[in-house]
């Protein structure tokens, strides 16, 4: 089976789908990381809240409602919890920061199982996304190509406006020293308030599109969130390049790990992390020195 | 004198009370049933169901019992430890009559030893791992719902009966995956087909089925037998079809996959797949459209395998009751008596396991007018479970 | 620097009063309840130990504490030891664990050293939840109780268990005290507030936390195999980053760096998640808002609330202390 070009083909698309969607995830947490200084463990409740929307809202406004408008409703909540919660606690340490995300993950939890019940919600894929195309010799889903694709989107998105951009070129200055940003007259605090919404943001667009993939639950941002830790750690904290080279190593470790050394897979994962951890404390592309 | 009229009419209210109290003493029996179930956690919705059902079926069946039954909820959170101190509060502290519920195998093993111990009688509701009625059975645990082996078994006969020769399975990597997957591989290969090759994803930690699809779709096998529950189960069938399996090797497996519960979320994904198990809300007798129609109205939901393991755990309790029993040693020797016609059809207890001996119906997921529905495609006679190293005890 | 002041002795003599008033008046509930508080107390004693006082927030000290009790039921069960050598086998094999974790860890500090201690804890979850030697998610039955009845002590009695339960609270307390008192524990604390300053005066800076860390690890390997032997049944949950999360939730509940405080969140949270789980299946969220009012009020804690209060009403200046900072 391993001799097969097809298996190979499949499964670097299955492992790029993956990457992918935690890139989504990841990039946010670790650039607000990065800038702010703040380790936000509810970062997977606001995946599971924007997979929620879209669930919710595919049932009105079809699948393209939920996936514009779960973003944009996570990047609600985002604030509201900048303002109450993140801001307060931003020069609080790690310790305390971890906490009180810690405590908000048990209210998310249980928010989540309140309004919507404990029962799985599933999503249809779009009509137009649905399906598989014969690619390279072989037939895979439409939908995790798009997956695919709209994690590439996002990333020269968000590469062109750091590299590009004034405000780019602000949130970099900002990540490299945020008093001398602030000497320079950058308007610090609007910049961590921007940046940490579109990190919201984006993580609510990785809830909307893997609902129709996976199955909505209240435990889904308890799952996913270990994953995007590890990206981040592997990858270095606060740096983009950091969450791309994390996604993509745990994204293959992961899908390669769980068909080719099944009963090593869960333990091969962390194990890297480890070996990483030990070799470079700091990650592998840290966003400093 | 306003405040003596008073007192007086007070006095007549509770001696008239105390009476009533005496007489019903007198009458009926008063049974305590510690209720054990998941009402959070990832198993909530099936605590939930089999609560529902369990009260719905001591309204049915247990007016003319001859007791009242007095309900202690605790919930187990599907974790072991909580599970165990929960179980001794019940009977330590609270000291009920008989224990219903455990929907986590691994929770009840946890409680296996206690249960045993003190001899208190437990009608399992749900879980269905081998060893409860198997090695490490009791005379004091009773299961009215299921065990793995039994509902995968008979799918192994019947798919090599309608053509499917050669078979690739995915289970989840933990116990009951592997009990499932074993028990059809060896009716499956002992009726002369054969399996191609098998994936055991991580359990719980595997969202992504893409990696293991393509296995199975290399492996050229005539079709997929597989065993998820839950959310597992949800993303398993949708991405099972978005691979564009479903057309050329149709997906087989434990009912559970496509159960009532969860087969609307996975939508027109699940049409067509043709799994086994001891209880589809659709069966055709009227045992059934009488519980179907009274959950509905009770809960505005329709019932799922979990709410009949409820019911028919209530059922089970109230004809003990009715036969005599009283207590923790009663009920246990006239628990594994019990048989009844129920929605499910015919029961019994296997007095060598006490287990529940059950037919198993195997059944197509269609599309109906209220969406998803269950069409039965055979019912296949009850056999009961090999006795697995059950040495049962007699009680007294 | 840990001192006994006062207030703390105070606390102690009124906390261990308490429970050993309950352990002989309790009923039965009342007494899986000590021994449920006993077995937490002692791991949020390990972790303060690291964290309060060494500043090592460590999410692995649930994994330690289900390696102790995973050993414990092996050791007892398959190797065919009785309870005290299969004690000392497990919390050597969580100490040993510990020690390797700290010494790698050693490096990291803040986040980074978190997110270590997460992987290695995660790893170890892992490794035992797809182990079907270790019966996997159904976990392993069989742990034995301690024979004591050479000292006419039946431990399968709730009130006898209870109060070993409490005997093994006060021996890792008075081990953790010591700890601090020693000279490794005033490298700890001065670890904690200059790192540089005494690598320059010499110290070996990764073997002083590794120490630190193994010593941490022992108690939460006593912690475990408490566990084991108080439900007799282990399951790959005790592993989970959740647990040692929670431990920390209630160092901070209880009051971080004062070794008295988490032992009085210990009683706290046990007490409070029965009563709100009694009345609600939503009680996590409950927890999770009073945890982030505690932590927003940014009082150290129950106990470090009632020693600022203390302090500001009678300047006293030998209370005042180093007190190691969130």
């Amino acid at each position: 089976m391993t001799t097969d070009l097809g298996f190979w083909v499949l499964q670097t698309l299955n492992a790029l789908q993956l990457s992918m969607l935690l890139f989504l995830l990841s990039v946010g947490l670790t650039v607000i990381f990065g800038l702010m200084h703040f380790v936000n463990l509810a970062h997977g409740s606001l995946y599971a809240f924007g997979a929620y929307v879209a669930a919710t809202l595919s049932g009105t406004l079809g699948y393209w409602g939920g996936f514009l408008l779960a973003p944009l409703a996570v990047a609600v909540l985002g604030a509201g919890l900048y303002f109450s919660l993140i801001q307060s606690q931003r020069r609080a340490g790690p310790m305390a920061q971890v906490l009180v995300t810690f405590g908000l993950i048990f209210v998310a939890v249980d928010a989540t199982r309140l309004v919507w019940g404990d029962l799985p919600i599933g999503i249809a894929i779009p009509s137009f996304l649905d399906g598989q195309i014969a690619l390279l010799g072989v037939e895979y889903p439409i939908y995790r190509l798009f997956i695919i694709a709209l994690g590439l989107a996002i990333l020269a998105l968000l590469t062109l406006v750091l590299t590009r951009t004034q405000v780019g070129a602000m949130i970099r200055a900002g990540v490299d020293n945020d008093r001398m940003a602030a000497c320079l007259g950058i308007n610090v605090e609007r910049m961590f308030f921007l940046v940490f919404v579109v990190g919201c943001a984006l993580a609510g667009l990785a809830g909307a599109v893997a609902a129709p993939v996976l199955s909505v639950t209240p435990d889904m941002g308890l799952q996913i969130l270990i994953p995007t830790l590890i990206v981040i750690v592997i990858g270095g904290l606060g740096s983009l390049r950091g969450a791309v080279a994390g996604s993509l190593i745990f994204g293959f470790v992961q899908t390669f790990g769980a068909v080719l050394l099944p009963t090593l897979s869960s333990v091969l994962i962390y194990a890297l992390l480890a070996a990483v951890l030990v070799t470079r404390p700091e990650g592998l592309l840290p966003a400093k020195g | 004198m306003k405040t003596n009229m008073r007192a007086a009419l007070a006095g007549l209210a509770t001696g008239t009370a105390m009476l009533a109290g005496m007489m019903s003493q007198a009458h009926a029996e008063d049974i305590k049933v510690g209720m054990l179930l998941p009402y959070s956690g990832v198993y909530a919705a099936l605590g939930q169901d089999i609560d529902d059902a369990f009260a719905l079926g001591l309204e049915t069946f247990g007016a003319d019992a001859g007791a009242t039954f007095d309900i202690i909820r605790e919930d187990d959170e599907v974790k072991p430890p909580v599970g165990l101190a929960k179980t001794k509060k019940l009977i330590l502290q609270d000291e009920v009559d008989v224990m219903v519920g455990i929907v986590s195998s691994g929770v009840l093993g946890a409680i296996r030893d206690t249960v045993d111990g003190a001899g208190v009688p437990l009608i399992v509701a749900n879980a269905g791992n081998d060893e409860a009625t198997g090695e490490a059975c009791s005379p004091y645990i009773t299961r009215v719902s299921f065990s793995n082996h039994q509902v995968n078994t008979p799918m192994g006969q019947w798919m090599v009966g309608q053509g499917v020769k050669k078979v690739f399975t995915i289970a989840p990597d933990y116990a009951a995956g592997r009990q499932m997957i074993d028990a059809f591989t060896a009716a499956f290969t002992a009726a002369g087909g054969e399996v191609v090759g098998q994936e055991w994803p991580a359990f719980q930690k595997t969202q992504d089925f893409g990696p293991f699809l393509a296995n199975a779709k290399a492996s050229g096998a005539d079709a997929v037998y597989v065993f998820f529950a839950g959310g597992e189960a949800i993303s398993f069938v949708k991405q099972y079809d978005s691979f564009g399996l479903k057309a050329d090797m149709p997906l087989y497996g434990s009912g559970f996959l496509t159960s009532s519960l969860y087969v609307n979320a996975e939508g027109p994904a699940a049409e067509g797949v043709i799994t086994a198990l001891h209880y589809v809300p659709t069966l055709d007798n009227p045992e059934n459209a009488a519980f179907v129609a009274a959950f509905k109205e009770k809960t505005g939901r329709i019932p799922s395998e979990y709410a009949v393991h409820g019911y028919d755990a209530a059922r089970a309790l109230v004809e003990a009751v009715k036969s005599g029993a009283t207590d923790r040693d009663t009920l246990a020797a006239a628990l594994p008596k019990v048989a009844f016609t129920g929605p499910r059809g015919d029961l019994r207890i296997d007095p060598a396991t006490n287990n529940i001996v059950q037919p198993i119906h195997v059944y197509e997921t269609v599309a109906g007018p209220d969406g998803l529905t269950q069409k039965v495609l055979a019912t296949l006679p009850a056999v009961a479970d090999p006795v697995n190293g059950c040495q049962m005890p007699s009680v007294n | 620097m840990f001192t006994h002041t006062p207030l703390r002795l105070a606390t102690l003599a009124l906390l261990a009063a308490a429970a050993l008033t309950y352990a002989a008046v309790a009923g039965f509930f009342g007494l899986e309840i000590l021994a449920e508080i006993a077995i937490l107390a002692i791991l949020v004693i390990a972790l303060d130990l690291v964290a309060g006082f060494g500043g090592m927030v460590s999410l692995c000290h649930g994994a330690l504490l289900g390696v102790g009790a995973y050993a414990f039921t092996v050791a007892a069960n398959d190797a065919g030891l009785t309870a005290l050598p299969a004690m000392i086998l497990a919390i050597a094999l969580s100490t040993a664990l510990a020690f390797v974790i700290g010494a790698v860890c050693a490096r990291s500090t803040g986040i980074y050293f978190i997110m270590a201690t997460l992987a290695f804890g995660q790893m170890a979850y892992s490794f035992v939840f797809q182990s079907p030697l270790y019966g996997g998610d159904d976990g392993l039955s069989g742990a034995p109780r301690p024979d004591l009845s050479a000292l006419g002590i039946d431990l399968t009695d709730s009130r006898a268990f209870a109060l070993y339960a409490l005997l093994l609270v006060a021996l890792a307390y008075a081990v953790a005290a010591a700890t601090l008192r020693s000279g490794l524990g005033r490298s700890l604390v001065g670890l904690h507030h200059n790192e540089k300053r005494l690598r320059a005066l010499g110290l070996t800076v990764w073997r002083a936390k590794a120490t630190a860390f193994a010593i941490s690890g022992a108690l939460a390997g006593l912690a475990g195999c408490l566990a084991a032997q108080h439900t007799q049944y282990v399951s790959p949950g005790l592993l989970s980053w959740t647990v040692s999360g929670e431990a920390l939730v209630v160092v901070i509940l209880g009051g971080l760096g004062t070794l008295v405080g988490p032992i009085l969140g210990a009683v706290l949270f046990v007490i409070l998640k029965h009563e709100i789980s009694a009345l609600t299946p939503y009680w996590h969220a409950i927890v999770g808002l009073i945890l982030i009012a505690v932590v927003m009020s940014r009082a150290n804690g129950v106990f470090g609330f009632l020693e600022t209060r203390l302090a500001a009403r009678k300047p006293q200046p030998q209370v005042k202390e180093a007190k190691a900072d969130a």
